[in-house]
């Protein structure tokens, strides 16, 4: 129909440049337009007097407005339009046929009947010589190479025999791989048979860049239902690669479904069979993500492959999406914490028992029995703190995080002090500020050079420690807090918190500073304070706990009630777990799909923790089938101290990489990366038809996405192309249909509305 | 008519009974010194019990074997405490007892004479679930074989199966504080006019301990020895102060550690 009216395909207009080809310069017909239509203004206005009654209104601009028309085509059609388009010479170009032969292009949901796998949609689209499919069209102007697309690209003599069995598609790396091999032939465009299940996301921009570098049109056909009909799929787990033993993990599950909008599911997380977590939800709307919080227990140390399910559903098109797995690295490795205090108090002995039934957490501790009396517990070495409090960065860095308790600033030198800063900011440690009457402001902290350590701006005064009681309850930050977790429902914690037994004493730790986050308030009489704040400081971070009788929730709760303990617990874990090793390993993705590159990563600090650059970095992996391969990590130039390898697991399976940094006889530090290859699975999810992705690669080449049924065009549109061998035709414009019957619509509608209004 | 003059006696005879029950629980006999409102961090608190001996210990009165020594024990023992240690301890005592939850306020705890102790259920259960939420117990002033089993007849209402055992010098106990390998009998008062050390049968002083699930020692038992005394005491000419220095060092250090551990 386009044709008809138009002379031309489609593609001539929207890839062609429009060109007056008559002699007169452009402006004159700009100017001759716009004389004739104010011209034609000028004497219909004039004569308005003398017209009919009936054309005094707005039917002398509808007038107008036609014969103004009329004469600008006229007047454009004298200076002889054209349209200049570039097109492929006929037997001088290839045409690439990429067929995706993954397995997802096995599903069945093809097809007139919707019941015919992808794969053999698409072989029939093609079809052969004597069908009269797509391919003997182009054969006709053009030579065709087929190849089959999954993982890479290969050339293929028939798609006949195209298997839909292959684990993964990877088109981005497959039209990237087409454009390198064939840079030396004269591929005129491309044509793209796929459900666009790209495995990767997206199509990159370095592959873009590639095809519109050689002009390269891909124009994609799609195959598959765009949306499943009965279907509930895993898009993304986030949950922490790394844990301590024993900690409480939270997971968030994205998933989406279709078919069963207000279904109730079951979300499962699993440690091999073993059940560590469910819980049931009820899904959203047809293709909405809906995210979903679950927590679980991180069990022993080791690496633990943990599997998030949502359970299947009655009549799901798709089983194999509805699980994914994560490996968690699970640290048996204590925490040291420093526990300074300056008196004896009840509150530092219930945080001892309670760290005591941590086997994650360390507490050396170091009290001030009397003036000139320190009692240390927790010490791993008779040396340990027997001299104070260290006065070295290499004693001091040892430990993972600090508790400053009801300690004045003036008991820690200028050096200590400045020690304190580094811990955080440099090693990356976590410091834990306690209220007291030797602390915070009465402590003199507010003038100190650590203040700014403080996550509060402490008040000036002092008598800001009282002995009276308090309630804690949670701000909204806190409520879904992993310091604060009493209960995993936040609704249900806030609840908790604010049953818990009021605290012996309080503190007025002052305001927060910008960028810190309240967790918890307290309420003492009529006034709210600040009860525990928390904030990032450099590499580490700061935390004000502003009272020291959080003991009474041990001795005022029923026996057995795990509530004082969970806290400290997770306090102490918050502290110091994220406090760095000298020895950090990271790599570039932590699962790896399909493909077994990847980049190793270690940065390496010395005792005091400062830049090793002169370390030696090997990392020692551990694969499937007890596959062992050492890899020499080397120095990133203008990057003191961090190190870089680039390597591949070769075979699918789980890995643990232990990277170890020495300089000389002297160990440094080691520490441990697990990651996943596996092959295969990403094709189990986003089965549905692509379409966004294929339309988007075929726009941004300068292709077009077809439907099955509209393929018949294909061969002789696809030869407008600028890339391979092509010319640049001129097709004149003045004779097309479309213009004579504007001319005589316009003519005609002029006559036909004056005869209506009696105005002839 | 008779029948209206038994009810109405018996009537009387109740709220009389009560009354004096009530009376000699609360009231002040003109022995109990004024308790301090002052607000501290650790106040030491002495425990309160009913006594096996037929009649109420709960009063303040010269019957009530809780109150042995006190308060002039407890009084010039927190003079020591405020004064040797960095504890912020409250000038005057606390008296608590197993009737309320209040003794969860304070997790550690006194009592002496406790060869007369005894505990209904509901009392045994509290101090059972005090001790093992981490209250501390320190006994003090018994002595001899009969005193012993007397003790533990209390002791096994609240822990029945749980061991008593010897502590020994090398225990966290005895170094928390003072290092105190070289310990040695302390007497009461009575030494002052017999020469005595001991008590009854009770010749050898006895440090023992029952200790919770993690090994921490949750009942300090002083047995065969009178610390007490040695406090109230401390001040008197005639009293020897090795006996006073002992009786502080142990107490100090049965504070600390039930303040640490």
């Amino acid at each position: 129909m386009f044709e008809f009216f138009f002379k031309y395909p489609a593609p001539v207009f929207t890839k062609g440049k429009f060109i007056l080809l008559g002699s007169w310069p452009g402006w004159v017909l700009l100017l001759l337009i716009v004389a004739s239509v104010a011209g034609l203004g000028w004497l219909i206005r004039s004569r308005l007097p003398e017209a009919a009654p009936k054309m005094q209104t707005w039917r002398a601009g509808a007038v107008w407005l036609l014969q103004s028309l009329l004469v600008s085509i006229v007047l454009i059609l004298l200076w002889q339009p054209a349209i200049t388009v570039a097109e492929l010479k006929s037997q001088q170009n290839m045409i690439a046929v990429l067929v995706d032969d993954s397995r997802t292009m096995a599903i069945p949901d093809s097809g007139n009947d919707g019941k015919t796998t992808r794969e053999a949609a698409a072989v029939k689209a093609l079809g052969d010589d004597r069908s009269g499919g797509i391919l003997s069209g182009l054969q006709r102007r053009f030579q065709t190479r087929v190849y089959r697309l999954d993982g890479g690209i290969a050339r293929v003599q028939s798609a006949g025999n195209l298997q839909p069995t292959a684990a993964a598609t990877h088109i981005n790396d497959g039209l990237r791989q087409l454009a390198a091999d064939t840079a030396d032939l004269p591929i005129g465009a491309v044509v793209l048979l796929s459900d666009g299940a790209e495995n990767e996301g997206g199509i990159n921009l370095d592959t873009i860049g590639a095809l519109r570098n050689r002009r390269l049109p891909v124009h994609t056909v799609g195959f598959g239902k765009e949306q499943a009909g009965h279907d509930v799929e895993i898009d993304e787990v986030n949950v922490a690669s790394r844990a301590m033993a024993n900690s409480r993990m939270k997971a968030a599950v994205s998933f989406h479904q279709r078919g069963y909008a207000n279904a109730r599911a079951t979300l499962e997380v699993r440690d091999g069979d073993k059940l560590l977590a469910s819980k049931d939800v009820t899904l959203a709307a047809d293709g909405t993500i809906q995210t979903e919080a679950v927590f679980f227990n991180a069990g022993t140390a080791g690496v633990k492959r943990m599997q998030f399910s949502v359970q299947q559903l009655a009549g799901e098109e798709n089983l194999t999406n509805n699980t994914t797995a994560r490996l968690v690295s699970v640290s048996g490795d204590k925490r040291r914490i420093l526990y300074v205090e300056g008196e004896p108090r009840w509150e530092y002995k219930f945080i001892r028992r309670a760290a005591e039934d941590d086997p994650g957490i360390q507490v050396v501790s170091m009290l001030r029995t009397t003036e000139n009396k320190i009692y240390r517990q927790g010490i791993s070495d008779p040396k340990e703190l027997a001299d104070g409090f260290p006065v070295n960065a290499e004693d001091l860095f040892g430990y993972d995080g600090i508790i400053i308790g009801s300690v004045e600033a003036g008991y820690f030198t200028p050096k200590q002090q400045e020690l304190l800063r580094e811990f955080v900011d440099k090693r990356g440690g976590g410091l834990l500020f306690l209220g007291g009457r030797f602390a915070l402001a009465d402590g003199g902290w507010g003038a100190s050079s650590a203040a700014e350590l403080l996550p509060t701006f402490l008040p000036s005064g002092k008598n800001t420690f009282h002995r009276d009681p308090a309630t804690a309850q949670l701000t909204a930050a806190g409520a879904d807090s992993a310091v604060t977790r009493l209960l995993d429902d936040p609704v249900k914690n806030v609840a908790r918190w604010k049953k818990l037994p009021y605290m012996m004493d309080y503190q007025d730790a002052g305001t927060p500073k910008p960028g810190a986050t309240v967790l918890a308030e307290m309420n003492s009489g009529r006034s709210r304070l600040p009860l525990l704040v928390t904030q990032n400081y450099g590499r580490g971070r700061t935390a004000v706990m502003a009272t020291s009788g959080t003991w009474r929730w041990q001795m005022n709760q029923p026996l057995g009630d795990p509530t004082h303990d969970l806290f400290w617990q997770q306090l102490l874990r918050w502290l110091a777990e994220d406090s760095p090793g000298r020895v950090q390993a990271s790599m570039s993705v932590q699962r790896l799909m399909d493909t077994g590159r990847v980049r190793l990563t270690a940065t390496v600090r010395n005792k005091e923790y400062t830049p090793a650059p002169d370390a030696h970095v090997v990392a020692h992996a551990i694969g499937p089938e007890g596959s062992s391969t050492l890899v020499d990590l080397t120095p990133v130039p203008n990057n003191a101290g961090t190190f870089q390898a680039d390597w591949t697991a070769e075979k699918p399976g789980s890995y643990v990489v232990e990277v170890t940094a020495a300089r000389g006889p002297e160990e440094l530090g080691r520490d441990v990366l697990t990651f996943e290859r596996t092959d295969g699975e990403a094709e189990n999810f986003h089965t549905e038809q692509n379409r966004e992705l294929l339309e988007k690669l075929s726009s941004e080449t300068g292709g077009r996405y077809w439907k099955a049924e509209e393929l018949k065009r294909l061969p002789s549109e696809i030869s407008y192309s600028e890339a391979g061998i092509s010319v640049r035709d001129t097709k004149d414009l003045w004779n097309m249909p479309i213009v004579f019957l504007l001319l005589l619509g316009l003519i005609s509608g002029e006559w036909l509305l004056r005869r209506k209004w009696g105005v002839i | 008519m008779k029948l209206l003059q038994a009810v109405m006696i018996a009537v009387i005879a109740v709220v009389f009974c009560t009354t004096l029950l009530a009376f000699q629980r609360t009231a002040d006999w003109g022995y109990q010194p004024a308790q301090s409102n002052v607000k501290a961090e650790f106040a030491w608190s002495r425990l309160s019990y009913n006594s096996n001996l037929g009649y109420s210990g709960y009063g303040y009165g010269r019957w009530a074997t809780w109150s042995r020594d006190y308060p002039k024990a407890d009084r010039q023992f927190l003079i020591a405490l405020n004064r040797l240690t960095r504890i912020q301890g409250r000038p005057t005592e606390q008296v608590v007892n197993l009737d309320t939850d209040d003794i969860f306020n304070y997790p550690w705890v006194y009592a002496v004479q406790v060869q007369t102790w005894s505990f209904t259920d509901e009392e045994a259960k509290r101090l059972r679930e005090y001790l093992l939420k981490g209250g501390f117990l320190m006994v003090d002033d018994f002595h001899g074989t009969a005193d012993w089993e007397n003790f533990m007849n209390g002791m096994r209402q609240v822990f029945p199966n749980r061991p008593v055992e010897d502590l020994q010098d090398n225990d966290e106990i005895f170094h928390v504080l003072y290092d105190m390998d070289d310990r040695f009998q302390v007497p009461g008062e009575q030494y002052i006019r017999t020469g005595r050390t001991y008590e009854k049968d009770g010749y050898v002083p006895k440090w023992r301990a029952i200790r919770d699930d993690h090994g921490r020692i949750v009942v300090a038992i002083c047995h065969n020895m009178h610390l007490g005394d040695a406090w109230e005491w401390a001040d008197d000419p005639e009293y020897p102060e090795r006996f006073a220095s002992m009786a502080f060092r142990v107490g100090l250090n049965y504070i600390v550690y039930g303040m640490t551990h």
